[in-house]
């Protein structure tokens, strides 16, 4: 399997605070691949470094054998990086076609297809496309920012922390959605604090620990291993 | 009589404050920044076009077009040297340069074109509109004003809902890291943004100065802090807001100029602002959003 994402060492700074120690991993084309761990362990901050908001002091990040850590933001989605930000981000005031257009601003080729797929993959976007996104519910919300992402055909789609505050049967219902996408051949990188959904879904994972990775493996391993249960499954 | 004539210079003024408002609100919606040297940029504008039409004796539409450009520049100038270099401070930080940006203009137009006052002659070589038997007179200047205004802002709203770039900065102004993951590059829109409100500016000073033709150094800096105040008033970061806000804000300072007091105007109209604010403090037109969780 070839490697899509490659993170060595980085390390990445908030002013004086450490918030990220060494942290390396990989996420090779098809899997899925999760990032889990408590709030504040900086989940977050390793996609937004991934992905140019942020930027790590030392490390390197490769995207398809290339090096990416000092890569604009903006330049990202072109290379094949999408990335779905934790608490949505939608263009609220804009229309659910607008934001769906916006996420195929560099790839406008793709425009007609990609809405054609983005309705028939989430019927209740076309319901709503001409709705504003502001008035859509939090898993409408976060189906259009995910729609949003997939406009630009990505080839690795980062999710950080899909499930964040929607209902038990919506969590199940974005996790499918996560599942097909990955079988039609997006390879993905999720952040989660739902760790029992996440490691079910997910080929590997990660375990993430006040900015150190502490545990990798695969899915069952470690939704199997003692000092998970204990730590995050509440078991 | 002198009432309508009252009214049309107020909304003539207004028009004036409209479109250097429109620089304001554009700015503050995509950079969340108060640019008050906008105002000088005006000043800056005006000068360059009296002396096209002065000392190079350029027909007055070329002026115009060279101060267009000159300001453009310029615009983009500030914004690349003066503020991108502060996208991460704190807003107080921006503000205070944005100040010392204001007076930096201000000095050196008083360094090149000195601090007498110039004679700006009208830009526009038209004859006033005469009606009811010359009961009322309204001048070229007036018409001219408020059709660039109407052009101006009708444009401006089918390039934000149309153009690709006009997405952008929509997309820029409602949320930056989101733009940016969209593939678009945040520092370009903010550069253009700031060209097209130094533009407005260039045409706002020659406008200005075609109606009020006394100019120096500092002839941007009230119209400026009046826009602001316009910008404000009509919910900042929203461009209809900034038309209706000059507008209203014209007819205000005209009415209280000419029914109550010439030198209480200034304040009457800033007592307004306050007022308005106190009642809506998102400004007339200005949206207040709720966010899902």
């Amino acid at each position: 399997m070839a490697e899509i994402l490659n993170i060595e060492n980085i390390n990445v700074y908030y002013g004086q605070i450490h918030a990220l120690k060494d942290v390396s991993l990989k996420v090779n084309e098809g899997e899925i691949v999760a990032l889990i761990g408590a709030n504040g362990a900086g989940k977050t901050t390793t996609l937004r470094t991934v992905s140019g908001l942020l930027r790590s002091k030392t490390g390197s990040i490769k995207f398809m054998g290339n090096d990416i850590s000092h890569t604009e933001a903006h330049k990202l989605v072109s290379m094949g990086v999408a990335h779905v930000p934790e608490g949505r981000h939608v263009f609220l005031q804009m229309t659910v076609q607008e934001n769906l257009e916006m996420g195929a601003y560099t790839n406008s080729a793709n425009l007609k297809e990609g809405l054609e797929d983005v309705y028939e993959r989430f019927p209740r976007l076309k319901h709503r496309m001409n709705q504003i996104a502001g008035t859509l519910s939090g898993g409408e919300q976060q189906m259009l920012a995910m729609g949003r992402a997939l406009m630009s055909k990505p080839k690795l789609m980062m999710l950080d922390e899909p499930s964040m505050g929607l209902a038990p049967i919506l969590v199940q219902q974005i996790f499918d959605i996560v599942k097909e996408l990955n079988k039609a051949g997006t390879t993905i990188l999720l952040v989660e604090q739902n760790a029992e959904m996440a490691l079910e879904v997910a080929d590997r994972a990660y375990v993430l620990e006040t900015g150190k990775i502490k545990l990798s493996g695969t899915g069952k391993e470690l939704a199997q291993s003692d000092e998970i249960k204990k730590a995050y499954l509440g078991g | 009589m002198t009432f309508l004539s009252n009214l049309i210079n107020g909304i003539s003024l207004g028009s004036v404050y409209a479109i250097i408002a429109l620089g304001y609100t554009m700015v503050y919606g995509i950079a969340k920044m108060l640019n008050f040297a906008h105002g000088d940029v005006i000043m800056v504008g005006a000068y360059i076009s009296f002396c096209a039409t002065t000392y190079l004796n350029l027909p007055p539409i070329v002026s115009v077009v060279l101060a267009m450009i000159v300001c453009t520049v310029l615009g983009v100038l500030i914004e690349g040297l003066a503020y991108k270099p502060l996208r991460k401070a704190t807003s107080l930080a921006v503000l205070i340069t944005a100040i010392g940006v204001s007076y930096f203009l201000q000095n050196v137009a008083l360094l090149i074109w000195g601090s007498n006052p110039k004679t700006f002659s009208s830009m526009i070589h038209l004859g006033s509109v005469s009606l009811f038997d010359n009961k009322l007179i309204i001048t070229a200047e007036s018409i001219v004003t408020v059709l660039a205004c109407i052009v101006i802002m009708i444009a401006l709203t089918v390039f934000t809902k149309k153009s690709k770039m006009g997405k952008a900065m929509r997309a820029v102004s409602e949320d930056k890291d989101a733009a940016e993951l969209m593939g678009i590059n945040v520092n370009v829109t903010i550069s253009v943004t700031f060209a097209i409100g130094s533009a407005l500016a260039a045409i706002a000073g020659v406008l200005l100065c075609s109606a009020y033709p006394v100019l120096q150094p500092t002839t941007g800096s009230m119209p400026g802090i009046k826009a602001f105040t316009a910008a404000v008033f009509g919910g900042i970061g929203s461009i209809p807001g900034a038309m209706l806000g000059g507008i209203l804000l014209g007819i205000i300072e005209i009415f209280s100029k000419s029914y109550i007091s010439t030198q209480l105007a200034d304040a009457i109209v800033f007592a307004v602002l306050i007022i308005v604010l106190l009642v809506k403090p998102t400004g007339i037109l200005g949206k207040k959003i709720t966010e899902k969780v």
